[in-house]
């Protein structure tokens, strides 16, 4: 096991870097790209934290209409590729998969933006 | 924006000669200095140029395309869209000169008149709250998207994209860019599917849309809307496209409240739209803004992409891909409306 600091403590302080002291330390055209950069270890801070909660959360919930388990990346390959077929889904069907797309799109920006789904007003 | 240095002198004077060759005068009576330097469209360059002597003097903006990058629109076909736009009173900055040649300043270019306002969206916004002009100016889009799509077509220049049916051509495009994502995104195919079961006939009429109208393309001051800008974009199309994408959550700015890019309301924009006698259809207009939506998550997508294997490797585009879960997010909760 590593010593400490730990991933998430590594992330802050290199996020605190970037947004403390590189930003103002940059030119002007380097200054977005670091305040991305910053806001890249934060989302991987909370992806450390959350990512494989989301993950089998999705799987269960794709499982669940699937009516089989398999690996994250083969359900959603297979759920796709029956999207892409026209043949009509019925309706008790589209509305579950459409909330399950709701939740799983909802989990990933509690990791990539969070309060983004919460915000008022029309999407 | 930055200010001139002794670097841009021969540029200055090669913009000089060429306005002099335009105005058909003496480009010794034509002085032109370059007042200050802005990339915020990322791809051109705008020069701000302060013009003395010859027989129109004033500030202008060159707007460049560096030489290397790839048109969508030739900046004479842009220049060209523009005039007409402007000749049918949509505000346009005035184009008094164009050229291909790339020779005068590192790429084909156009001046324009200076037209003093912001454009950076959060300045917008807030120069926006403080004089309340937010719902006259979302007024002033809807008159001016009805004036643009007004025009005959049959004007526009014809190097232009035209797709004979432009609904058709929207889906087409959006299917190939799903097809292309680096692995399957079940969220899009939703909305994929959903955008073919739902699709509209193609317009009636297809127009010139300009189809990236929003805050951040627009200048605007305390009096409200002065001009729309960046026209490379523009195309035939359904002008229900361009009623759409101006709604789009990214040009609000966090001004979620205010649909119409952070300024105002859709009724406000639908009412303007209609007394200037634009064709207002609802189902139209919902279902091109979850197109528009989705196929800009597809963008980031491919921006997400482009970092991966080297085309164009920038953090910035790396972090792009993060941010597809929030245009899945609003196609998404968009079919519930």
């Amino acid at each position: 096991m590593q010593y400490r600091p730990d991933a998430d403590e590594l992330l802050d302080a290199v996020a605190d870097l970037l947004e403390r002291q590189v930003i103002a330390a940059v030119p002007p055209h380097l200054q977005h790209q670091v305040r991305v950069a910053a806001n890249l270890c934060r989302i991987l801070q909370r992806e450390a934290q959350l990512g494989t909660t989301n993950d089998d959360a999705e799987r269960h919930r794709l499982a669940a209409l699937l009516g089989h388990d398999g690996s994250l990346l083969e359900l959603r390959a297979e759920l796709a590729a029956r999207l892409d077929d026209p043949a009509p889904l019925d309706a008790v069907t589209d509305r579950a998969v459409r909330d399950a797309l709701l939740a799983t799109v909802r989990a990933d920006l509690a990791i990539a933006k969070p309060g983004y789904d919460a915000t008022a007003g029309t999407p | 924006m930055s200010g001139g240095s002794p670097d841009e002198q021969p540029e200055a004077t090669a913009l000089g000669a060429f306005l002099a060759r335009t105005w058909e005068c003496d480009p010794a009576g034509v002085r032109v200095r370059i007042a200050g330097q802005s990339t915020a469209g990322a791809r051109r360059r705008n020069l701000v140029l302060d013009v003395e002597g010859g027989p129109h003097p004033g500030r202008y903006v060159a707007t460049v395309l560096p030489t290397a990058d790839i048109a969508i629109l030739s900046m004479v076909d842009e220049a060209a869209v523009r005039t007409l736009a402007r000749a049918h009173g949509v505000p346009v900055p005035e184009v008094v000169a164009v050229t291909d040649d790339e020779s005068i300043v590192g790429g084909a270019c156009f001046v324009s008149e200076f037209v003093a306002g912001e454009t950076i969206p959060r300045r917008v916004l807030r120069l926006v709250a403080e004089h309340g002009v937010g719902s006259r100016i979302v007024t002033q889009l809807g008159g001016a998207f009805a004036a643009l799509h007004a025009i005959d077509p049959a004007e526009a220049p014809a190097a232009m994209a035209a797709p004979a049916a432009p609904v058709t051509a929207a889906l087409d495009g959006v299917g190939v860019a799903v097809a292309g994502l680096l692995r399957p995104e079940p969220a899009f195919s939703y909305v994929l599917r959903w955008l073919r079961d739902h699709r509209p006939a193609e317009p009636a009429a297809r127009r010139i849309v300009h189809a990236d109208v929003r805050t951040g393309n627009v200048i605007v001051d305390a009096t409200g809307l002065r001009a729309i800008l960046d026209w490379e974009t523009a195309k035939v199309g359904d002008p229900m496209e361009d009623l759409a994408w101006v709604c789009t959550r990214m040009w609000r700015f966090g001004e979620d409240h205010l649909t119409v890019g952070g300024l105002g309301a859709v009724d406000t924009l639908r009412d303007a739209y209609v007394a200037a006698g634009g064709t207002w259809d609802d189902e139209r207009f919902h279902w091109w803004r979850v197109l528009v939506t989705m196929r800009w998550g597809t963008g980031l997508a491919g921006q997400a992409a482009m970092h991966l294997d080297g085309r164009f490797s920038s953090v910035v585009m790396a972090a792009s891909g993060r941010r597809v879960a929030e245009m899945a997010h609003d196609a998404l909760a968009l079919l519930d409306t």
